[in-house]
């Protein structure tokens, strides 16, 4: 029987009809029942795209979520978003304070968890020096909580340990920026998707981690065929749906390809001189400043042909996509993990915003290196306000005293009240844990028995009796909680007050949507509670509610480029996202960064077009980073590649998605992800239980076979706590931003 | 073997059982089943491209496709324990309300209220006023 379309749509208006009427009745009474009383203007709790959401609000619960029509979304959620709401209601949710006693996690009350939280504290810092004591944040928390406890530790307990899991994610991208343009964050905005006709998507599965960006994307390339979209990743992921190129190279061997591309770029004539001359500094890897011809030089070992040897991504598709990424007319890049997650993560950022520089296709509408971000708030939360040990808000750095005399006289404290020594970074704050060096730690919003690499070490080291970890959480299943010895109940997403910013330099105002669950307290109230049973000096934390942190992070960032004064909880309140700078109340916030007119830093008379301020010399560099391999590349004991991500149903250490039977049951557990070559030769089939073997440790997983990996690489999500991918990756960082490199170490896998 | 056999019978029970449902709503009007699929049945689309290869075939093919928007978001779940109700025809006002309400205000500003989004919108065929993404398959059948 043949039905014709319209025959089709009549039926299902039919069928749509009668469901209106009599139809799934239990359906149709569901969802009147959830129909909201009201709705609060809140962000997106998942990934760095940071969508605008409004909360449902009935019987002072929270029944549903939609888009906000007036962030940048325009409404849209991802499956992820769509589903919030029954995360807050889990029955797993931490809703009172716990002591471990003898091993257990006892039920306590605020006063008993937190006097034994600062009397702990106290005592490492009496007898072991405040370096003794550490934050370990997120790019979850809120920008106030982070910037409450970097000011706490910092100026109040005179630790500079401060860090946390933005460390794990984005660290790389910062380095990138600070030494490509002298100041951190993406020049451009998410509005250069609708114009760009050229979009270059390398170690990025943007389609899974960034969905509504990856619509964003596929919708302009949909409204516009030629528009040019190629897709570097060594797995043939949903991204790469959409290619006009997709390059599946040899994991690790990236920077090759771009030193490349840039080679073709120059060859072709496809270089705009006139941009490199004037605003770009030529700089060896050893800081040397050269000419544009050193440059030439530098790349002749980089030759298509040369590349091909190194990444196994064929000459030609090496010119091709060198020379649509040039001949477009307005190019912007997306990276994410894929490049930060490396040992050299911070030369493979450098390399993407070399070819921007290199071709004028930067500082344009339509035209941006722009790294995406993991976390909701990484970027407004942790590298804005400066919470990690290196770094002070604002960009600032603790190791210039100019930076830390000028904070100090913003906060009203001493001269030197700023340690001058940097903190430990990440790895070595939790090596430092495990060895029971750092004595004291406390945790808010991550999960870091579940995220760190070659978890096991870190595991044994949270499991000693002789340090102590005090756990900030939400959910009473997340893996941290087995180790912590002392639990306090956090308040969770729209039960708070607070502002995220995401990937594109916007900050949004989250608010309190309904009363946080049982004894659940908001981080800043528990952060405040710490500061005051510690004595740090009330001037470091003049605060009454959270709005007074905002207030105060606005009047530290107007004497900086960072400068977002005039973005107030009044202007929050009613709109939805402002991207900084934002220097006064009338400002509409600064789309794209470094040219005159656009951005508020530079004066209006300034003599040239762009200026790249946070060099002296106001030129962006174009570094010549070599091609280096991995810190563990695969050798005849260890002959493949494991890597590790998301799926788009789950996110992070799965601790809220798995509240979501929706998303729980679409993806329960980890599995492996093997090439069907590969699978072939080792005899494995699909759902076949696989042993995966590194260095480190030995795993099973379920084989999902497909043509997704390139030949020689497997891949496995990190999201289940059952299976925690974690045991078998390296915590081998890069030397500059520390960040270790998940995405690529040795392993053998047979069939079990 | 013996796994896989069960797995099989499943997927084709539950096809069964989903498009005779499916088709009895649209007659009886009466409520939604679907057999019980396994825990770790993985997204519906693994069953459903083999028991309902077209419907899979077009949403694949969709925007909602390409975007990974997947069954459960706007269908729920067939046992019922979803976030939303269980539903062949998702409900306009809670579900499509969730993305495309500044659309549903437009369309409600210019043609007075009509939930039934579906009569021209068939959301896993895009919308009829425009191209797929890519001509899909299924559309040249």
């Amino acid at each position: 029987m043949k039905v014709t379309r319209r025959e089709v749509l009549k039926t299902a208006a039919a069928a749509s009809a009668l469901a209106a009427i009599g139809g799934p009745l239990t359906t149709v009474a569901k969802a009147a029942d959830n129909e909201p009383e009201y709705w609060v203007k809140s962000v997106c709790r998942f990934c760095g795209t940071g969508c605008g959401v409004m909360v449902g609000i009935k019987g002072r619960k929270v029944v549903t979520v939609k888009g906000d029509p007036n962030n940048h979304n325009s409404g849209f959620l991802c499956l992820k978003g769509a589903l919030m709401p029954p995360i807050v209601y889990s029955k797993d949710r931490v809703t009172k304070p716990y002591i471990r006693k003898n091993g257990k996690l006892e039920p306590a009350s605020w006063d008993e968890a937190m006097s034994l939280v600062a009397s702990k504290f106290k005592a490492s810092i009496r007898d072991h020096g405040p370096t003794s004591v550490a934050y370990y944040g997120s790019g979850q928390a809120l920008t106030e909580e982070s910037y409450l406890a970097n000011k706490i530790w910092k100026a109040g307990l005179g630790s500079n340990n401060v860090e946390g899991n933005p460390r794990l994610c984005m660290a790389s991208a910062v380095g990138g920026y600070v030494t490509t343009f002298g100041k951190d964050e993406p020049c451009g905005s998410y509005d250069d998707i609708d114009s760009a006709t050229c979009f270059f998507i390398i170690g990025s599965n943007m389609s899974e981690c960034h969905p509504i960006l990856f619509k964003r994307v596929a919708a302009r390339k949909q409204a516009d065929p030629t528009v040019k979209v190629i897709v570097v990743d060594p797995r043939k992921t949903n991204t790469a749906r959409i290619a006009d190129e997709h390059v599946p190279f040899k994991p690790g061997t990236d920077l090759a390809i771009l030193n490349s591309m840039a080679y073709v770029i120059i060859q072709e004539e496809l270089d705009n001189q006139r941009f490199h001359n004037k605003y770009v500094t030529f700089m060896t890897n050893d800081k040397q400043k050269v000419d544009f011809d050193a440059y030439m030089k530098f790349l002749e070992d980089y030759t298509p042909e040369k590349a091909e040897k190194i990444s196994g991504v064929p000459a030609d598709q090496i010119r091709r996509i060198a020379l649509m990424f040039a001949e477009a007319s307005a190019t912007t890049s997306f990276w994410c993990m894929g490049l930060n997650q490396r040992i050299r993560g911070v030369w493979a950022n450098n390399l993407v915003s070399n070819l921007h520089l290199l071709t004028g296709h930067i500082g344009k509408t339509g035209a941006s290196p722009f790294s995406l971000t993991g976390q909701p708030n990484a970027c407004g939360g942790v590298r804005d306000t400066g919470s990690l040990c290196h770094l002070l808000p604002a960009g600032r750095l603790i190791k210039k005293p100019e930076h830390r005399a000028k904070l100090e006289e913003q906060w009203g404290l001493k001269p030197g009240t700023i340690a001058p020594k940097p903190g430990l970074h990440t790895i070595a704050l939790w090596n430092a844990f495990s060895e029971a060096k750092v004595k004291a730690m406390f945790v808010v919003c991550s999960n870091p028995a579940h995220s760190l690499p070659n978890v096991n070490i870190y595991l044994e080291g949270m499991k000693r009796k002789d340090n102590f970890m005090v756990l900030s959480e939400p959910f009473m299943d997340a893996e941290t909680v087995k180790y912590c010895d002392v639990l306090l109940p956090a308040a969770f997403w729209c039960e708070k007050r607070g502002t995220y910013g995401c990937s594109e330099r916007r900050y949004s105002l989250l608010m309190k949507s309904v009363e946080p669950m049982g004894e659940c307290k908001p981080d800043f109230d528990i952060l405040m509670d710490f500061a005051k049973r510690m004595d740090v000096d009330p001037k470091v934390i003049p605060f009454e509610t959270i709005d007074d942190v905002w207030n105060e992070w606005r009047e530290v960032s107007s004497v900086t480029p960072y400068n977002f004064m005039g973005i107030t909880r009044a202007r929050m309140e009613k709109e939805s996202g402002i991207l900084w700078p934002c220097p006064t109340e009338d400002h509409p916030g600064t789309k794209i960064r470094y040219v005159r007119g656009q951005d508020p830093n530079i004066p209006k008379d300034y003599k040239n077009k762009y200026h790249f301020y946070g060099k002296k010399d106001g030129r962006a560099v174009i570094w010549f980073r070599p091609y280096k391999g991995a810190a563990e590349e695969p050798d005849a004991d260890y002959p493949m590649v494991l890597t590790t991500g998301r799926v788009i149903d789950h996110w992070h250490t799965g601790t809220m998605t798995m509240k979501v039977p929706e998303l729980r049951r679409s993806f329960p557990k980890a599995y492996v992800e093997v090439n069907v070559e590969d699978a072939k030769a080792k005899g494995i089939k699909n759902g076949d239980d696989v042993i995966l073997e590194t260095r480190r440790d030995t795993m099973t997983f379920q084989a999902r076979v497909s043509d997704v990996c390139r030949p020689g690489l497997v891949f496995v999500p990190w999201y289940d706590a059952n299976l925690l991918i974690n045991k078998l990756t390296l915590n081998a960082f890069d030397k500059g931003s520390k960040q270790p490199e998940y995405k690529i170490c040795a392993i053998r896998i047979k069939k079990a | 073997m013996k796994r896989r056999t069960t797995i099989t019978k499943t997927l084709a029970g539950i096809g069964a059982a989903f498009c005779f449902c499916f088709f009895a709503t649209q007659v009886s009007a009466v409520s939604v089943k679907h057999l019980k699929a396994p825990d770790d049945a993985a997204d519906c689309y693994t069953c459903h491209q083999k028991v309902t290869p077209r419907v899979a075939q077009n949403w694949y093919e969709s925007k909602h496709g390409v975007a990974l928007m997947k069954c459960f978001v706007c269908h729920g779940q067939p046992d019922g324990k979803g976030s939303i109700p269980f539903a062949v025809v998702p409900d306009a006002r809670s579900v499509c309300r969730k993305c495309h309400e500044p659309a549903m205000l437009r369309m409600e500003k210019k043609f007075g209220i009509d939930p039934n989004c579906y009569a021209c919108h068939p959301f896993h065929q895009n919308s009829m006023h425009h191209d797929a993404y890519k001509k899909s398959i299924s559309k040249k059948e």
